[in-house]
């Protein structure tokens, strides 16, 4: 397998990226780490003629305990044990992300970004071809749910869950400026394996904010997969709020790596502040949870499984949730 | 930890790093792909996207006008088949008339670069008709409409059947007091070497060919180059570079090794053919996907009446080892124990899926599984406990089994007894908690195959030639095939042994089919046994020459003389001897530089019945492990934290690559149980890529200890027998029996995933079978 030749930009501002990402709309891709963006371009799978190189943008890297960059390493993250601290849910998701050496070239955004996933998708040239292509790449079939007209990737990165339910907001430029969205905003629920934001042309996602968090907060995120590392989430499940046996004071949940797209529960978990967190309360929630999500068979583990492991997932990372040690 | 008693030997049995390890770790040692040549160009395989059809016409005008290209090949140019076993000629270098899988070579281009190389492949146009797609290998046991070779039998996809019945397995059955039946499904798993596959061949202008090639067997790439090209086998040289891993993978000739000979032929540029790993998955001939059944009788005390085995395999496109294969799936059930009683009928079946062939531990693992679950089955129906179980049918030493495989040592009932109480056992079985648990499993395996594939049994299967000059170092030549597994170091070290010497005067030479006398290579774990042989008794001439050279300078009579290191001396008198290159340089007045030669071959055996020398060898080795799992019954994922591992190899010569032999096939059987699985969606392979092929990592390994029991073999070199293959053999039944220990159920389908797991303990909750309170 080869890399086609393709045109490298490395703009040095954002104003810059934003400049090049509106004129090459539609032909461009970012480059932030490479460690998904290049093996599928060897794959030749949706290839385009020029990259846009981020890594040369200053503005984009380095984190606190409110921001982080883009362009930040998920190896950077790991190495700083204070922000380790601050945010435990958020740091079990980093570490479990691939390998210690995809996590050194590994960026947020690009995690955050990083393409959604299919046994049918994720395959070279020549095997695609033998198959006839699907909808997301050269061709107009789906393998995995035939006649279905949207594609069913699945999402894989490990940072959405873990970020969406601390409320994580992303700060977005473009060609009218800047914008700040949750980063519920920025997935499209409208949308499918294919189109997964909301970013228009010339957007470029430069950096990530995370809200102080109520007094107390706890976190977990727990990940589903095969081998203790490499592997992409088969499911990935977060919980981050306040709670004691008294009551519930804030409470989220995501799910990711069984669908399309990420996915908060606020409508299931809302109704729960200032009950207690009671045993059978995280059981009923854990149940719903699982009765909603729709996984189709296009990684390895079966879908049935992937959809019963939900609910133990949820269910533990309730009893495995840690408190951060700056809420 | 291994035993740790001084042997009598200088540095065999010790721990030798390996010779050439600091080339390797530094980046400096030669594989295929670091050979460069002036004007190498590149050559590029196009592969069939059909499953199986016929190729009706083929243009490669476009492909051939494209600047840059200078050369396409389709199969109608070197048409001639070849295939490891002579009997089973079915391979083709290019596909000719019909693509039988995808991924089977339907062209080849050689051009300047890699780009131009892959433009011209899109370039090829086939007219085809697409042909019935045989998936299931079932679908292949009767008359087919289009069988996937003309040789099938009686029109079916069968490529093999196998048929023994020795003593009288009904009349077994009949008496028995307890019998139990037990049914596997193993999915195809590959070698997933760490090397991919690579050849560079030049042909030069004094009419010969060169040819490297990442390869386990370089005699018979030689050969297979010769058929296919018509090339006189002198005219060709085969040089083997450092390889990296082939488990197997790369022991059959294979087919684009011939053909970037061939590009190289017709281009007159050296040409090089690198590999991907989706190549390597296409490439497979890894592990046959099989259905076994396995019934067995015994008596009220736990004595093995009979075996009744089944086992239909599933061959892919190619014959490739499968006759071997299909006999293996039966005969390895003949030790290591006392069996009465055998009946076995085995069929290997083409289907139009990636080439099954010969991976580590070819023919005995799955076969293997299927027995060690049944006989735990028959102990729990004994009441018995598996140790005693199988200590009551032990093969003794010396013995002759049913089949005629002799049996000479075996150290099996000291592996069980060592096994036994390292682990813990008898407070563990039964015992741990539900959820955990530990279970026993047992193996043997092939030292050698007594049969060579392509010699008439009086030529010898190994030879090694050692040359010493003035500067006192020793160049061995051997086409023995270092693949990583440390041969070049056991090699040394019995030289450097026998002679008293440093093993850095040692020189293993390259594989170099030019001056490398033939040894038939790194498969059926022949290596230790056979070269180790040739290696000794060229090492003993050499020696013996010396010390009549030293005899003369000393003027003492040669028989009270000795070798020490470095140094030959008058025995008991420390201070009358001559030095190495003292006897070496008095030596040479009469002959100038030495030279000698050693050989193995191995003794007659077998019976004389069709098939009777399948799984006859000089030697056996036998396992005896425990493995401990601990069950997340919630998940259904489960850790192997602790493995015990007794083996009997004989007398371990080099114990840093035995243990690394252990440890790798561990590694390895385990991936075979927990995740490893070539998946299917009809002929499709839907996993060809180390990310979705489920290797254990790291940090799945057990820890492990290792326990060398063996007792010097009688013909091995200094005692030595195999510890190649047979290590791995006893891990996937040491698992299978500790997950039931641990949940209760016998999981019959590998691999053995968290889905399956859960799946078991349904099914076991939904008959209401209560295991350990649970």
């Amino acid at each position: 397998m080869h890399l086609d030749p393709f045109e490298l930009h490395r703009p040095t501002t954002v104003d810059e990226v934003v400049r090049l990402a509106t004129e090459l709309a539609g032909r461009f891709d970012y480059l932030a780490g490479g460690t998904d963006l290049l093996p599928n371009y060897k794959m030749h799978l949706n290839a385009k003629p020029h990259l846009v190189a981020l890594e040369d943008v200053r503005e984009l890297r380095g984190h606190s305990d409110s921001r982080l960059g883009a362009m930040e390493r998920l190896a950077d993250l790991e190495a700083d044990r204070t922000f380790g601290r601050t945010h435990p849910g958020l740091t079990d998701a980093i570490g479990e992300v691939a390998t210690p050496l995809v996590r050194s070239s590994g960026t947020v955004g690009g995690n955050l970004l990083v393409d959604t996933r299919c046994f049918f998708f994720n395959q070279s040239y020549f095997w695609r071809s033998s198959l006839g292509f699907c909808l997301k790449a050269d061709g107009d079939r789906c393998h995995v749910v035939p006649q279905a007209e949207r594609c069913y990737a699945t999402f894989s990165g490990d940072l959405a869950p873990a970020l969406l339910v601390l409320d994580a907001e992303v700060e977005v430029a473009g060609p009218s400026g800047r914008r700040r969205l949750p980063l519920g905003a920025l997935y499209d629920p409208g949308g499918d394996g294919i189109r997964r934001t909301r970013l228009a042309p010339g957007d470029l996602l430069v950096a990530v904010h995370l809200p102080p968090g109520p007094p107390g907060r706890r976190a977990r995120y727990k990940k589903l997969r095969v081998r203790p590392s490499y592997d992409f989430p088969e499911l990935g499940v977060a919980v981050a709020g306040a709670w004691d046996s008294e009551r519930v004071r804030s409470l989220r949940l995501a799910v990711g790596g069984v669908e399309t797209l990420p996915r908060r529960f606020d409508d299931l978990t809302d109704p729960l502040v200032g009950t207690p967190l009671t045993p059978e309360a995280v059981n009923r929630l854990a149940d719903e949870v699982q009765r909603r999500v729709r996984p189709v068979h296009n990684t390895f583990l079966p879908p049935d499984y992937r959809r019963r492991m939900v609910g133990v997932y949820v269910r533990r990372a309730f009893a495995e949730a840690r408190e951060g040690s700056a809420g | 930890m291994p035993s740790s008693e001084p042997g009598p030997y200088r540095l065999l049995g010790g721990r030798i790093p390996y010779v050439e390890g600091p080339l390797k770790v530094t980046g400096r040692a030669e594989y295929t792909d670091d050979i460069q040549r002036p004007g190498m160009i590149v050559g590029r395989l196009l592969r069939s996207p059909w499953p199986h059809a016929r190729l009706l016409s083929v243009d490669v005008r476009e492909a051939r006008a494209l600047p840059g290209v200078l050369a396409v090949l389709t199969g109608d140019r070197y048409p001639t088949p070849f295939g490891v076993l002579p009997i089973t000629h079915d391979e083709t270098a290019i596909a000719v008339g019909k693509a039988r899988y995808i991924g089977d070579i339907v062209a080849a281009v050689a051009a300047t670069d890699e780009l131009t190389a892959e433009k011209a492949l899109s370039l090829v146009r086939f007219e085809v008709e697409p042909l019935p797609e045989y998936s299931d290998p079932r679908s292949g046991l009767s008359k087919v409409a289009e069988p996937i070779h003309a040789r099938g039998l009686l029109g079916s996809n069968i490529q093999k059947e196998v048929v023994q019945h020795f003593g009288d397995v009904d009349a077994a059955f009949a008496r028995a007091a307890v019998t139990v039946r037990f049914r596997g499904r193993f999915a195809g798993v590959t070698h997933a070497f760490t090397e991919p596959m690579a050849t560079v061949a030049e042909a030069t202008p004094d009419g010969r060919l060169t040819v490297w090639s990442a390869t386990q067997v370089p005699h018979y790439l030689h050969r297979a180059l010769s058929e296919v090209l018509e090339i006189p086998m002198h005219r060709i040289r085969v040089i083997k570079p450092e390889v990296g891993g082939g488990f197997g993978g790369k022991s059959d000739p294979l087919p684009h090794e011939i053909v970037c000979a061939a590009l190289a032929l017709e281009t007159g540029r050296p040409v090089k053919i690198l590999f991907d790993r989706e190549d390597v998955f296409y490439t497979n001939h890894g592990r046959h996907p099989t259905q076994n059944d396995v019934r067995i009788a015994a008596d009220a005390d736990g004595n093995l009446l009979g075996y009744d085995i089944e086992a239909l395999i599933e061959g892919g496109a190619w014959s490739s080892f499968g006759t071997v294969t299909t006999y293996y799936n039966g005969v390895l059930a003949m030790g290591p124990y006392r069996v009465p009683n055998f009946r076995y009928k085995g069929q290997r079946v083409y289907t139009t899926k990636p080439p099954s062939g010969a991976m580590r531990a070819h023919g005995g693992t799955n076969l293997r599984y299927s027995i060690e679950l049944a006989l735990d089955a028959l102990a729990e129906k004994l009441g018995t406990d598996p140790f005693d179980l199988r200590l009551r049918n032990a093969l003794p030493p010396n013995s002759t089994t049913i089949n005629q495989f002799r049996i000479t040592s075996t150290s099996f009932v000291k592996c069980l007894t060592a096994v036994r109480e390292r682990s813990g056992w008898d407070a563990k079985f039964r015992r741990l908690p539900y959820g955990r648990g530990v279970g026993l499993g047992c193996g043997f395996y092939i030292s050698g195959s007594n049969s060579p594939i392509h010699f008439t049994p009086k030529m010898p299967q190994s030879t090694v030639h050692l040359k010493v000059d003035m500067d006192g170092g020793i160049a061995v030549h051997s086409m023995q095939a270092d693949i990583g597994q440390g041969s070049n170091t056991l090699l040394a070290a019995i030289v450097a042994e026998v002679l008293g010497v440093d093993l850095e005067r040692v020189h293993v030479q390259r594989v170099d089919s030019d001056v490398s006398p033939v040894d038939l290579g790194s498969y059926s774990s022949r290596v230790t046994f056979m070269m180790g042989n040739a290696a000794r008794e060229a090492a003993e001439s050499l020696r013996d020459r010396l010390v009549a050279a030293a005899a003369r300078t000393l003027g003492e009579p040669a028989e009270t003389l000795e070798v020490g290191h470095e140094r030959i001396g008058v025995r008991g008198r420390p201070d009358r001897f001559v030095t190495f290159l003292d006897a070496l340089h008095a030596a040479m007045e009469t002959s100038g530089a030495l030279t000698a030669s050693g050989s193995y071959r191995s003794p007659t055996m077998g019976g004389t019945f069709k098939g009777a020398r399948a799984g006859t060898a000089p030697a056996y080795s036998f396992a005896a492990y425990v493995a401990e799992v601990d069950v997340d019954v919630e998940t259904g994922a489960y850790r192997v934290p602790r493995l015990w591992a007794a083996f009997d190899c004989g007398r371990a010569l080099n114990r840093l690559a035995v243990e690394g032999q252990i440890e790798g096939s561990i590694h390895m059987g385990l991936g075979q149980v927990m995740g490893e699985s070539m998946n299917y969606r009809s002929s499709r392979l839907l996993n060809p890529s180390l990310l979705e092929y489920k290797i254990p990592m790291p940090q799945q390994m057990p820890k492990v200890e290792i326990l060398l029991v063996g007792d010097d073999d009688p013909e091995g070199p200094f005692g030595a027998k195999e510890a190649g293959e047979g290590p791995l053999i006893a891990t996937l039944p040491a698992v299978g029996n500790a997950l039931y220990d641990a949940v209760g159920v016998r999981f019959s389908e590998l691999p053995i995933t968290p889905d399956r797991v859960l799946r078991g303990l349904d099914l076991r909750a939904a008959e209401h079978r209560p295991w350990k309170g649970a």
